[in-house]
């Protein structure tokens, strides 16, 4: 464990279980609206941030001493999405984070071996394919230069599960005319691993990566999947390259010509982006150029989750489902005919949900590529 | 319990009745139940089994269950739970989750009154009763805590003096024997808007018991005006006997709908909306004050008001438009920011008590000198001041605060001297009442009661004779 006992317990000991962190914000708008999905929708306490730090000091103090359904559930049936301990803090000033302090209970768990089936498969996936899908099929990206400044990190999600974002990142490049490298071996960059406690799996992978990325020379990485960059920026080594994310990368360029589609999009924050890393702004407005943009209730620090980071897409499926149909109902009471986010992970969700609820589901790369004149 | 079958064969029926997936004895989940932000005076303790009842019959079955079985059960509404009051006591208890119990039933604007489930929080309410203009009378507590169990637990304190003091009409409760009582008018009729319905006040005599008497399903509520016109002052004093002459003539002359004395370094940063302000450079405790009303009416009150303000012997201090706005919301909209307090050094503890105006500036006194004799630090040590309407008794809400790291188990140790100590001071200084049954209270007090503590022993007796409601903490 990184944390040391004391400070966890410091930071449990700082929680007086008002359960604010559930709600966001209240006034003025004076609308109860939900914020943790996973209190939300299994309802215990166990699964609100005071009850599962209660469950944190239980193990520690000593008070737990086996696994069960229901640690197990509690523990990892939470998308560690941050939304708790944005509202926390604005009332607390607590400075030790609920998601830090679930990951690190996660690596006790795992440390024990109490951890849930599908994530241990997910680590020997990655040890035999080095991607946390599986697959051993390669998707086709091909480095235009060689050294080139840019380096394109596409990620498990978009290369084995929503291809669509890297292919529309790959294309905006060539459109634009940049030069870009992608890796001749892209191993998983090892969020889930990292999110779901399992760390000691994760060092092979963010040495090889680390490795990789030094000896291609290149200045920027590039990624469209917040996970990875957000895992590159807490979990990797400085490797004395500048590390992006695609809407970061877009806005930069300035004046890119692209035409403005006529299409009504509610933006979601994907919570790695927003809540780990605190880009709001460029997504929106990016977003702008490309479609009319309207805000949905629960948006930037206390955006609700899609349902499917933290290992739970993998674990608990329908949670995740629900999670993310409560987010497109509220895109569609914000009068959005499409949903839009930055995120592969986040679109691979909301997308499987979008199927029963009828709406469009894009990343911002896609709508972009479609707008550039090329 | 009986040993008459094992808990596996008892949580089965239990979850016959509520459903498997709302019934459970799995360790982690009970332990998420085990302790509240009270864990110095009463320690973390699992109850053996969780259930999360939908509606009132499966209470009803579940209490009898109990009831039969000799099982104690600790009712528990929405998760936000102070002073120990739903932490088992004893071993093999069920923690009954009322929160799937989350219907308004009613809002009726004509009556002015709400009905509700146990699960219903106050910003639930607020959400619906604003589309009517009115509003709940909101306890200084998260907005995320149950309307019903704090108006049960007590007529509350409330963040508008002009709510008076008692918001409950009428409510049902299923008893251990599986019996349910109406109280008040609820009682004759489908009316539930009186609380005077058939003989003795029997809605008052089930409330704040040190435990309880059975599981209220439903409550009926006032509601309160809400209105256009607003206007909120600051006001700062160097000691609290020099603002106890304002408070009065606000309150005699019903002129403001929100009165609160603060010192500078608590509930006032909550009030304000923001750590970042040099509160250390105001007067040592400050009158926030909302005057509110219908157009007329309010400018005739204001221009009292600041008649008042004039002679106050305090500072009119200029504080900007969104601190005044934060406290409007605060005051008249449910607490979010007040709960700064738990950021200033993580952790609360207070007694709260009912005593007159004429007594404020001796409780601070008393307050600050106990806290100094069991080497509390006096910049712990806060105060807190509600005047009630309509003032008979002259009646005022009293928080006596100290704010401490909730990790230092020394401090603990301190706060239990400060309350042996302190019970026993206040109740020789004279108060009214206690807010809460704090771990601890209930034995100095009975002592001074005299054959009342027989009675009430007695009515429990008859009410919950196996007493399974959670009373083993104190009788």
């Amino acid at each position: 464990m990184e944390l040391e006992r004391e400070e966890i317990l410091s930071a449990i000991y700082h929680c007086v279980k008002c359960k604010l962190c559930s709600i966001a914000s209240f006034h003025p708008r004076e609308e109860w609206l939900p914020l943790c999905p996973s209190g939300q929708f299994y309802g215990y306490q166990a699964f609100y941030a005071p009850g599962k730090m209660e469950i944190f000091r239980a193990l520690l103090e000593g008070e737990i001493t086996e696994p069960s359904d229901g640690l197990l559930n509690a523990v990892y049936a939470c998308t560690v999405c941050g939304a708790c301990y944005e509202k926390c803090k604005q009332i607390t000033s607590v400075e030790l984070g609920a998601p830090d302090l679930f990951e690190a209970m996660r690596n006790e768990l795992a440390s024990k071996g109490w951890i849930p089936d599908v994530h241990k498969n997910i680590a020997d996936k990655i040890k035999e394919t080095r991607n946390a899908y599986g697959e051993i099929y390669e998707y086709k990206a091909e480095t235009t230069e060689r050294n080139a400044d840019i380096l394109y990190y596409i990620g498990c999600t978009a290369r084995y599960r929503v291809p669509e974002i890297a292919d529309a990142m790959l294309e905006i490049f060539n459109k634009l005319g940049i030069k870009y490298q992608v890796m001749d071996e892209e191993w998983c960059c090892g969020s889930v691993l990292f999110r779901t406690g399992q760390v000691e799996e994760a060092k092979e992978l963010v040495a090889h990566n680390a490795e990789e990325i030094k000896k291609s020379g290149a200045k920027t990485v590039i990624f469209t999947c917040p996970g990875c960059l957000k895992t590159f920026e807490k979990n990797y080594p400085d490797m004395g390259v500048e590390l992006v994310h695609s809407t970061q990368f877009l806005l930069r360029l300035g004046n890119i010509k692209v035409k403005k589609l006529d299409m009504e999009v509610a933006y979601h924050d994907p919570c790695h982006l927003g809540r780990d890393l605190g880009i709001y702004e460029e997504p929106r407005t990016v977003l702008k150029e490309v479609a009319n943009v309207k805000e949905m209730k629960r948006e930037r620090e206390q955006a609700w989750c899609c349902g499917s980071g933290g290992g739970v897409k993998s674990a608990f499926d329908d949670f995740a489902l629900w999670s993310a149909t409560e987010r497109l109902k509220e895109a569609k009471e914000a009068g959005a005919e499409a949903l839009v986010s930055a995120c592969p992970f986040c679109k691979r969700n909301l997308k499987e949900a979008a199927e029963k609820e009828i709406m469009a589901v894009y990343d911002i790369v896609e709508l972009v590529n479609r707008c550039l004149e090329g | 319990m009986d040993q008459t079958f094992s808990n596996q064969t008892f949580l089965k029926i239990v979850q016959g009745i509520v459903g498997e997936e709302n019934a459970t004895d799995d360790r982690a989940i009970c332990a998420s139940y085990s302790r509240d932000q009270h864990w110095h005076f009463v320690p973390a303790k699992n109850p053996a089994y969780v259930v999360r009842p939908g509606d009132k019959e499966e209470v009803r079955e579940v209490l009898m269950l109990a009831n039969k079985h000799k099982i104690p059960v600790i009712p528990y509404s929405t998760g936000i739970n102070v002073r120990g009051l739903t932490i088992p006591v004893h071993d093999g208890s069920i923690l009954l989750d009322l929160s799937r119990m989350n219907r308004i039933i009613e809002i009726n604007p004509e009556m002015k009154t709400a009905t509700v489930e146990p699960g219903v929080t106050f910003g639930m309410l607020l959400e619906q009763t604003k589309k009517y203009k009115l509003r709940p009378a909101f306890p200084d507590a998260p907005l995320t805590v149950s309307v019903l169990v704090n108006y049960y637990l007590r007529g509350i304190y409330q963040t508008s003096a002009t709510d008076g003091h008692d918001h409950t009409l009428s409510y049902e409760m299923v008893l251990p024997n599986g019996e349910l009582i109406k109280t008040g008018s609820r009682a004759l009729s489908n009316m539930p808007y009186f609380r005077y319905g058939v003989g003795p006040d029997f809605t008052g005599m089930f409330n704040a018991h040190p435990g309880t008497c059975g599981v209220v399903t439903e409550l009926t509520a006032k509601l309160y005006r809400l209105y256009d016109h607003r206007r909120a002052y600051f006001i700062g004093f160097d000691d609290v006997s020099t603002s106890q002459k304002f408070i009065y003539n606000l309150m005699n002359d019903e002129l403001a709908a929100s009165i609160r004395l603060v010192d500078n370094q608590s509930w006032l940063k909550g009030i304000c909306g923001t750590f970042d302000f040099p509160y250390e450079k105001l007067p040592k405790f400050v009158l926030c004050m909302l005057v509110e009303g219908l157009a007329g009416i309010f400018e005739a009150k204001d221009n009292l008001v600041r008649e008042y303000v004039k002679d106050a012997g305090g500072e009119l201090l200029d504080f900007p438009e969104e601190f005044k706005r934060t406290f409007e919301d605060e005051s008249l909209g449910g607490a979010e920011k007040s709960c700064m307090v738990f950021g200033l050094r993580g952790n609360y503890h207070c007694i709260g008590l009912y005593g007159p105006l004429t007594l404020a500036a001796k409780y601070y006194e008393l307050h600050e000198k106990t806290a100094l004799e069991v080497g509390i630090p006096k910049d712990h040590v806060h105060f807190y001041l509600d005047p009630i309407y309509s003032f008979h008794g002259q009646l005022c809400y009293f928080e006596l605060d100290i704010f401490y790291d909730g990790s230092d188990p020394g401090f603990g140790a301190k706060l239990r001297s400060y309350n042996n100590k302190q019970f026993h001071k206040l109740l020789d200084l004279g108060i009214y009442g206690w807010f809460r049954p704090y771990a601890g209270i209930i034995e100095p007090t009975v002592e001074r009661i005299g054959y009342l503590s027989e009675v009430w022993k007695k009515f429990l007796k008859v009410l919950d004779p196996n007493e399974i409601m959670n009373r083993g903490k104190l009788f």
